[in-house]
């Protein structure tokens, strides 16, 4: 304790240990036996705990070589991509025209943005169920307004492709925007100085200036919402449910359609570590570069 | 009140396999602290990290190759130990 | 002050605004759905209500389906929030201040259970929870809820927890203080407004998730979210009912969102921004 050190230092303590064992604790209840019984289904064919056969990889090739499977990755990796080439451009955007001073228009603002976030998702499912239906909704009806379109997500595959892609945006720019404004807040004053006197206009300003800045955050962003959206759920399912046909069924759809409809434990377990792999991938990514980029 | 966890012995060996790693890397600790480098991956890691890209690694070989190859799934084990040697090693 | 305007790019006032109102436009939507009679919803199309109707709000605080699965969802959550914070503190003091064997492994461990889609835990759960006894009550969904919820808080408070300087726990130590006494009395004043922030998100998150809670659940502590995607009887969708229990279920964040507001961009990025 005596001893002279720089502050940024953390002390070497394994006691440590002691206040971090209940959140161990409780996490593994929920996470580790689980999934502990994942891979043991994923190796039986289980009627019931007593009768059940030991099938080997078995459900892995099947998972694998399936072509319903193969097509709701594809499905969801489409998703993911389309999500981060609109979200990210427009949050950007969005935070660049968001109030920096005003001690009613920030907060109001910052209120409003974030509000879809914080709208149960099963209920933006349902806003949107609404709001997109050609009969009741003001959205599906001021797109049928147009001449030559007939908009109905419930029959056709592309216009519930669209709703569902539309409804993400909605749901989640947000989140990039309120993400970038604050990483723009955070640009100290001087910048801006030197960008006036050199006599630079405010896009100049923006692309020079502040984009640079914003490599931290909008980092953040992106990883975060490849995940969520890779495993994006609720939302769709109210909606479209996964259709029309197959149209919006991603992995957590099908997944969920076999484990809890179909109540097949066997290809159900094998497709969640296979999906578990995928994002225990991605979530390393992502814990490296937030972890490392401050070296 | 485990029975529905639906235990087998082969997945009841890698269990044991893995926590008996676990525990041997926390003794492996103890005797000498890892040290943080740079291999070919480019980043810096610790032996925890390199065992656990090469595990991960492993699991990204053997699930391709049921994917696409008929051959044994011995091969894919074999191949699958190199990968999580040589990340281990040079990483 | 004219310089500071030179930052922002022409016509941002306008866009912005433009933008906001997009965004609460379908909310305001169905909150129109919510206080029409059924007939007029889909007899014929209007912007604005014919009639206005609190109907819909009647019967969902009248009928018992409805407003006990509501109640339902506010007692899970609320049991959730506390759990994950009592659980995650210590451990966020932990991360904060000592450096420990494995620490860093640990960290991403408890990353991977926050971002693992619950489908994937969705068949086992249905198992460990009818076998211990917990299917179908709050403390159950409360339990496991915490799959995702203590990693958040552990992050989020980890992030307030860091901004405080070291020294202060030193000095607390010179005067006699012990580390329980130390950290109810003096530390855990100065993160008053990080433990409203991780109580808000994990009540948010507990509150919107809808597949593990619809999983491990029947009658007793169907969550509203469940009785929301159950609506559709002989006689088609209830499109009134349905957007009033939307309108509802909003509310909760609708009301606390003002008191988080300059948090919230740290909240959803697991307080690192």
């Amino acid at each position: 304790m005596s001893e002279k050190r720089p502050p940024e230092v953390k002390r070497r303590d394994n006691r440590a240990w002691w206040l971090v064992l209940p959140v161990v604790l409780s996490v593994a209840f929920t996470a580790v036996i689980p999934l502990m019984t994942v891979v043991n289904y994923s190796v039986q064919d289980v009627f019931s705990p007593n009768d059940r056969i030991f099938v080997g990889l078995e459900w892995f090739r099947d998972v694998t070589r399936d072509p319903e499977v193969r097509a709701a990755f594809g499905r969801t990796l489409l998703f993911s991509a389309q999500v981060l080439l609109v979200e990210i451009p427009l949050g950007v955007a969005i935070a660049a025209t968001m109030p920096r001073h005003g001690r009613v228009a920030v907060p109001a603002a910052l209120v409003v943005v974030a509000l879809p976030l914080l709208i149960p998702w099963n209920v933006v499912g349902t806003i949107w169920q609404i709001f997109a239906r050609p009969d009741i909704g003001l959205g599906g009806w001021a797109v049928n307004r147009v001449p030559g379109v007939n908009f109905n997500y419930t029959l056709d595959a592309t216009d519930a492709w669209i709703t569902v892609l539309v409804m993400d945006v909605w749901h989640w720019t947000p989140l990039v925007a309120l993400l970038a404004y604050a990483g723009l807040r955070s640009i100290p004053d001087p910048y801006f100085q030197a960008a006036q006197i050199d006599g630079a206009s405010a896009w100049a300003t923006f692309r020079h200036v502040q984009l640079p800045r914003l490599r931290g955050v909008l980092t953040i962003a992106i990883l975060l919402r490849f995940m969520d959206s890779f495993m994006i759920y609720t939302e769709p399912f109210v909606v479209t449910g996964g259709g029309p046909g197959n149209a919006t069924s991603f992995l957590s759809i099908l997944l969920s359609k076999i484990a809890v409809g179909q109540f097949d434990l066997g290809p159900a377990g094998a497709f969640s570590l296979l999906y578990f792999l995928v994002v225990q991938i991605a979530c390393y990514v992502f814990f490296t570069v937030l972890t490392r980029s401050g070296r | 009140m485990l029975e529905w966890m639906v235990w087998t012995a082969p997945t009841a060996l890698v269990f044991a396999g893995l926590a008996l790693l676990l525990a041997g890397m926390a003794v492996w600790a103890r005797i000498s602290p890892p040290v943080a480098r740079r291999g070919f991956l480019r980043i810096e890691t610790d032996r925890g990290d390199r065992l656990y890209i090469g595990l991960v690694s492993a699991a990204v070989v053997l699930a391709g190759w049921i994917a696409v190859s008929d051959l044994s799934m011995w091969l894919a084990l074999a191949l699958a130990v190199v990968v999580v040697l040589v990340i281990g090693r040079w990483g | 002050m004219s310089g500071r305007d030179g930052r922002r790019l022409p016509w941002a006032r306008t866009v912005f605004w433009l933008y906001g109102a997009t965004l609460l436009l379908p909310v305001l939507w169905m909150f129109g759905m919510s206080i029409r009679p059924n007939q007029d919803i889909l007899g014929s199309f209007s912007l604005i209500p014919q009639r206005v109707t609190f109907d819909n709000y009647v019967t969902f605080f009248t009928n018992p389906v409805w407003y006990s699965s509501y109640l339902n969802s506010i007692v899970y959550t609320s049991m959730n929030a506390v759990m994950s914070l009592v659980v995650a503190l210590p451990a966020a003091y932990a991360f904060s201040r000592f450096r420990f064997a494995g620490d860093r492994h640990l960290f991403f461990w408890l990353l991977t259970n926050r971002m693992a889609p619950p489908a994937v835990f969705l068949l086992p759960f249905f198992q460990i929870y009818q076998s211990v006894g917990l299917f179908d009550t709050h403390l159950g969904v409360a339990i496991a809820h915490m799959l995702f919820n203590v990693p958040l808080a552990v992050w989020i408070l980890e992030g307030f927890m860091s901004g405080i300087p070291r020294e202060i726990d030193e000095t607390a130590a010179i005067d006699g203080y012990s580390l329980p006494r130390f950290f109810v009395r003096i530390f855990l004043p100065m993160i008053r407004s990080a433990i409203g922030v991780t109580l808000f998100f994990c009540f948010m998150f507990s509150w919107v998730e809808l597949l593990i809670a619809r999983t491990i659940t029947s009658v007793n502590a169907k969550p509203i979210a469940a009785t929301m995607t159950r609506t559709v009887s002989a006689a088609g969708v209830d499109w009134g009912l349905l957007a009033a229990a939307g309108v509802l279920t909003i509310v909760p964040g609708a009301i606390v969102i003002w008191f988080v507001r300059n948090y919230i961009a740290r909240g959803f990025s697991l307080g690192r921004v």
